[in-house]
């Protein structure tokens, strides 16, 4: 026993020593058992009873909803639910609750009476949000990799039809009266080709009939990409988003004056008196980073925004807001001083604030806390945190807890603008396009890409600059993203730690026992081809198969395939892994391949990019259809 | 602040019983304020004080200065063996404190190193003319001021001395406030920078990169009589205000907060105020005054928002000035330099048209870029285009004065820089306009420059020394 302490120690210690070197070393000492009774709760959404005596938290780290005493915090009951759980609602009369499960395509039906799951409904691909309409015939969810709003029978669960939404459309909101259904999205939507990849962002608020279900209107956000949760005053007069506003286009040279991330509300309404404004909530010298719950007073007095990264509540006083709107007719979404006329408090809560609720007298706001597994009770009258109710789980803050913590916070960079969440939403991606400062203004614009599953996928960067994770998160973005001091070793340790957990979401598109359907077999004999339709052999670099070789698509190394562009300095490239590449448009380095499609049809004309041209569209279809499958 | 300035209201706690200190020290009669009982308090007396004497390349204390230390309700000189010493700047521990010194009385000013607790100093750094306004800085290296045929300049290095590295790339005087938890170096130098007379603060990175003015509302608040001894309030940061940066304002206090792009007053009792306020671990901030009919500073303690200050130490001979409290403090953030191997920087302009200075009278068609020459001379380092949309791009000689004039299609001038800025060797920097102020973000565009050429336009004045490279 004592010679195996002294070995711990001794390994601990390597460990360490080797942690300064290489995080990868150090994550295999620090990777996490993944027994059930060390899951946190993670709780991400709030919801109140209509009697305001329960609070439904949903643990999405837990895959449960844990109904508390709303008044004291005691936990009354555990329901436990689908994979991964993202949104819940209650049914309007309070008697059912609907949980959005992601990563397994269900929703759940609960009893709240009973606590019991009546039913579990398939509801397309990652259901993140889920409200019933006002007559308790339709529910809605909204899926974020279906990209649409899926509306089922409220009674039998059948789906009755989808409607087009945002891409990643995850956050649904009903009007108080139940005469409109609003929808946001969390990837901006794709630009057409004839916009380029040069072109700022644009998501929309779907609005719904939610009687007919149809779509009625698609409101325009532009220059937004990450658009959260919706709220809606009562008397339907005051509406908005909590949303972020990249500056992707602009080179990335430095990070003060707001140059990389706004953190905005779009406001709209009858209030406002126009479409819809967009209204900071940053200051100079400090950032609100990742709006993410927004919650409206009942009397309308304010407005809450949490903050997933900077660990605060965002007061508003709703007079004022609208009282600079109406005196600023012209944008002033890049004022970091106008939010000083509207913004009365900011309220430090736990870490990653994301869903809050208000009483119905509108005299506490509930906020989760999804990272230290708190709720915080906010007294909105003190504006103070005057409770913080602590959830069952593990005491210990593991390595693997330090790192998600770490991704998610936006306190490494220049006063706290942004955090590793910012471009990788929830842990993915952000759909966009980067100009990043060191290879020269206006030069190697990378598209940004999904980070599940990285292991066996190095090396990193486009132009395969970083060997690994422990690089590319702590040199390279200390100097050249945050531009701040940032991550120690036992930080980055975590970091990477986290990272290199991050497993591939389920591919919807491959048949749970494996087979493919005729499309994706016959694409993947041209995948796997080695003569073209001529009868020709194909050359062993110019095969599908050779670059995008091994069970995760990459051969780790860096190819011309012909993509490069005069604003490039290489045309070198690393061969990205695939992945979920069915989800990770637009495509090739720096974005400019808006479909898989367009990879071969309009960017690969002289066959350097894969023999292609001798393929028919029918062909191409099928090997588009394979794709999907990885 | 000129000495000797009137004060026309009473200071609320001037009839308090004081603690009064003198040359040769003396035993204290009495501790007012609570809060110096629990910790050390470090500041400079000195006969006669020009606060911004060194804005104007003097002396600040032309009748010398001596530390004194403020400990058990006594005080006593803090480095008696020197002939003079001011400019207290406690490490971040607290175990150890900065000041500029002078063996003899007629010795340039150097920097010194003293532990908090007293003993012997140690010389850090000496050189042939004056060093001072040491502070600490992360990684083991202090800023200070260092007087030069031009003017004192900004610069810093290693404890041992070694390391050093000029901050300032500009003729003119620069004197270090305060080092920024974010850590950047607060300085004030005259405003407009490199050009000007009255005293203004601005920032720069430690690597001497992204030189700015702190806000854009020059000359606001009280008929333009400068800015001067700033420092950020930042001990609590959870604390209403934690980071803003306090300064004196024509003797009055102001500050400058996150939320807003210019000044923000401070509602301190009636007084003339120094600045080189400090922070006490309750909240209390300790600063030095004179009120009315009074010619000296004086230390005293104010809780802000509330009452009355309250007299901690004077001295009918000597000011009282640049307290610092002796309690440990958050490190700042060091500043991972992402500073190039070039001889020159890039200098990216999003919208040249825009400014706080209203709209211009013509369409921008071109940019003059000037630089000073040894002889103090204008030099003209040529001209490029502007954009439809406002936008140019262009490679400028690094640590060089730097200045840019828009001109119209036929060579007027619409706009022109009032001062001078630089930009380091291997810095890239973008602006969003001229002079559109802090509060102005970018817009998410490409600018048009870049969309027709992503070179820069050769303003170095000659062959770029250095070829591009890097990566990340």
């Amino acid at each position: 026993m004592r010679r195996r302490l002294v070995m711990a120690a001794v390994c601990a210690a390597v460990v360490s020593m080797a942690a300064l070197w290489q995080p990868e070393l150090a994550w295999v000492a620090a990777q996490p058992s993944a027994s059930a009774e060390e899951r946190y709760a993670s709780p991400l959404e709030v919801l109140l009873s209509p009697d305001g005596a329960r609070l439904y938290v949903l643990c999405q780290g837990t895959d449960e909803v844990r109904v508390l005493n709303a008044a004291t915090g005691r936990v009354l009951r555990t329901i436990a639910v689908g994979h991964l759980p993202r949104g819940f609602s209650l049914s309007p009369d309070g008697g059912r609750l609907f949980v959005a499960n992601s990563w397994d395509d269900t929703v759940t039906v609960i009893d709240t009476e009973s606590g019991r799951v009546k039913a579990t409904w398939a509801a397309g691909f990652e259901p993140s949000s889920v409200v019933e309409d006002r007559a308790g015939k339709l529910l809605y969810v909204a899926d974020r990799i279906g990209n649409n709003i899926a509306v089922l029978d409220a009674v039998t669960g059948e789906e009755k039809t989808t409607l087009a939404a945002g891409r990643g459309a995850s956050y649904l909101a009903m009007s108080a009266d139940g005469s409109r259904l609003y929808a946001t999205h969390v990837y901006p939507n794709p630009s057409s080709r004839q916009e380029g990849n040069r072109t700022p962002p644009q998501s929309e608020i779907t609005i719904i009939d939610p009687v007919r279900a149809r779509v009625v209107d698609r409101m325009m956000l532009p220059d937004i990409a990450g658009v959260f949760h919706l709220a809606l005053s009562r008397d339907g007069r005051l509406g908005m988003v909590a949303q972020v506003h990249p500056k992707n286009l602009v080179p990335l040279a430095h990070v003060e004056h707001g140059w990389a991330f706004a953190d905005t509300l779009t406001v709209f309404g009858a209030d406002v008196g126009r479409k819809s404004v967009e209204v900071p909530l940053d200051e100079l010298d400090r950032y609100y980073a990742m709006p993410f719950g927004v919650a409206i007073a009942p009397d309308k007095s304010r407005i809450y925004v949490t903050h997933g990264g900077s660990d605060c509540v965002t007061v508003i006083d709703t007079k004022k807001l609208l009282a600079y709107i109406h005196a600023h007719p012209e944008p002033f979404a890049e004022n970091l001083a106008a939010s000083a006329n509207y913004v009365v408090a900011r309220i430090a809560v736990g870490k990653n604030p994301r869903g809050l609720v208000l009483s119905r007298d509108g005299a506490r706001l509930y906020v989760a806390n999804r990272l230290d597994d708190t709720i915080s009770v906010i007294s909105t009258r003190a504006m103070s945190v005057v409770q913080t109710t602590r959830l069952a789980g593990p005491e210990k803050v593991s390595a693997l807890r330090r790192g998600e913590q770490t991704f998610y916070t936006a306190k490494y960079a220049f006063q706290g603008q942004f955090g590793c969440s910012n471009c990788h939403i929830d842990s993915t991606f952000d759909g966009l396009r980067w100009d990043l400062e060191p290879d020269g203004f206006g030069k190697d614009i990378v598209d940004n890409r999904l980070i599940e599953d990285l292991v066996g996928t190095e090396p990193f960067k486009w132009n395969g600059g970083n060997p690994t994770l422990g690089m590319e998160c702590g040199p390279r973005t200390e100097k050249y993203f945050y531009r701040s001091q940032s991550f120690d070793d036992r930080t980055l340790v975590d970091l990477v730690t986290y990272i290199r957990s991050l497993p591939s979401r389920p591919n919807r598109f491959r048949a749970a026992n494996g087979e493919l359907t005729p499309a994706q077999d016959r694409g993947r004999v041209i995948f796997n081809r080695t003569v073209d339709k001529l009868g020709q052999a194909i050359p062993e670099g110019n095969r599908c198969a050779y670059c995008h070789s091994g069970p995760k698509g990459t051969s780790q190394r860096s190819f011309d395939v012909g993509t490069g562009k005069t604003v490039d300095n290489s045309s070198l490239f690393d061969t990205p892994q695939l992945m979920s590449v069915a989800l990770t448009a637009p495509y090739l380095h720096d974005g400019s391949a808006k479909s898989l499609e367009e990879i071969w049809t309009v960017y690969n004309p002289h066959d350097r990019h894969g023999r292609t041209n001798d393929l028919t569209k029918d062909e191409l279809n099928d090997l588009v259809e394979y794709l999907r499958t990885r | 602040m000129r000495r000797g300035a009137a004060v026309a209201v009473a200071m609320g706690a001037a009839s308090l019983p004081a603690l009064l200190c003198g040359l040769p020290p003396q035993p204290a009669s009495h501790v007012v304020h609570q809060q110096t009982q629990a910790v050390s308090v470090i500041f400079t007396a000195a006969p006669m004080y020009e606060s911004l004497a060194a804005l104007h390349g003097d002396e600040r204390f032309p009748q010398g200065a001596q530390l004194m230390v403020l400990r058990d309700g006594r005080t006593q000189a803090l480095v008696p063996e020197l002939a003079a010493s001011a400019d207290a700047s406690v490490s971040f521990d607290a175990k150890s404190v900065l000041f500029a010194g002078k063996k003899h009385a007629s010795d340039p000013w150097g920097i010194w190193e003293v532990s908090a607790q007293g003993g012997a100093p140690r010389l850090v750094l000496a050189g042939a003319t004056d060093l001072i306004r040491p502070l600490w800085m992360p990684q083991g290296r202090m800023v200070y001021a260092r007087r030069g045929p031009g003017g004192f300049a900004l610069e810093s290095a290693a404890l041992d001395g070694s390391g050093a590295l000029k901050l300032s790339y500009l003729p003119g005087n620069f004197v270090p406030d305060d080092v920024l938890r974010d850590g950047r170096v607060l300085f004030e130098s005259g405003f407009p920078l490199g050009a000007g007379a009255p005293p203004e603060m601005f920032l720069v990175y430690a690597d001497g990169s992204g030189v700015e003015s702190v806000r854009c509302d020059h000359g606001a608040g009280s008929a333009n009589q400068g800015r001067e001894h700033g420092r950020q309030m930042s001990l609590d940061s959870k604390a209403a205000g934690a980071g803003d940066i306090v300064f004196a304002q024509g003797g009055r206090l102001a500050r400058f907060t996150s939320a807003l792009a210019a000044e923000a007053s401070i509602a301190a009792p009636a007084g003339e105020y120094a600045g080189d306020v400090t922070e006490m671990p309750d909240g209390h901030w300790l600063l030095a005054v004179r009120g009315s009919g009074r010619k000296r500073f004086a230390l005293a303690a104010w809780k802000p928002g509330a009452g009355p200050v309250a007299i901690v130490a004077q001295d009918v001979s000597r000011d009282l000035i640049e307290p610092v409290v002796v309690a440990p403090r958050a490190v700042p953030n060091r500043h991972p330099s992402g500073l190039h191997d070039w001889a020159f920087g890039n200098l990216l302009a999003l919208d040249a048209r825009q400014s706080r200075s209203g709209a211009l009278s013509g369409v921008p068609a071109s940019v003059r870029a000037e630089t000073l020459g040894t002889d103090g001379r204008v030099l003209s380092l040529g001209t490029a285009p502007v954009e439809k949309d406002g936008s140019f791009f262009v490679q400028a000689t690094g640590d060089r004065p730097l200045r840019f004039i828009l001109l119209d299609a036929e060579g007027k001038t619409l706009r022109q820089e009032q001062g001078w800025f630089w930009v380091r060797r291997g810095e890239q920097r973008i602006c969003v306009g001229c002079h559109t102020g802090p509060e102005r973000a970018p817009e998410n565009r490409v600018p048009q420059v870049l969309l027709r050429t992503t070179m820069p336009a050769d303003m170095t004045g000659g062959p770029a020394s250095a070829a591009m490279g890097g990566g990340h």
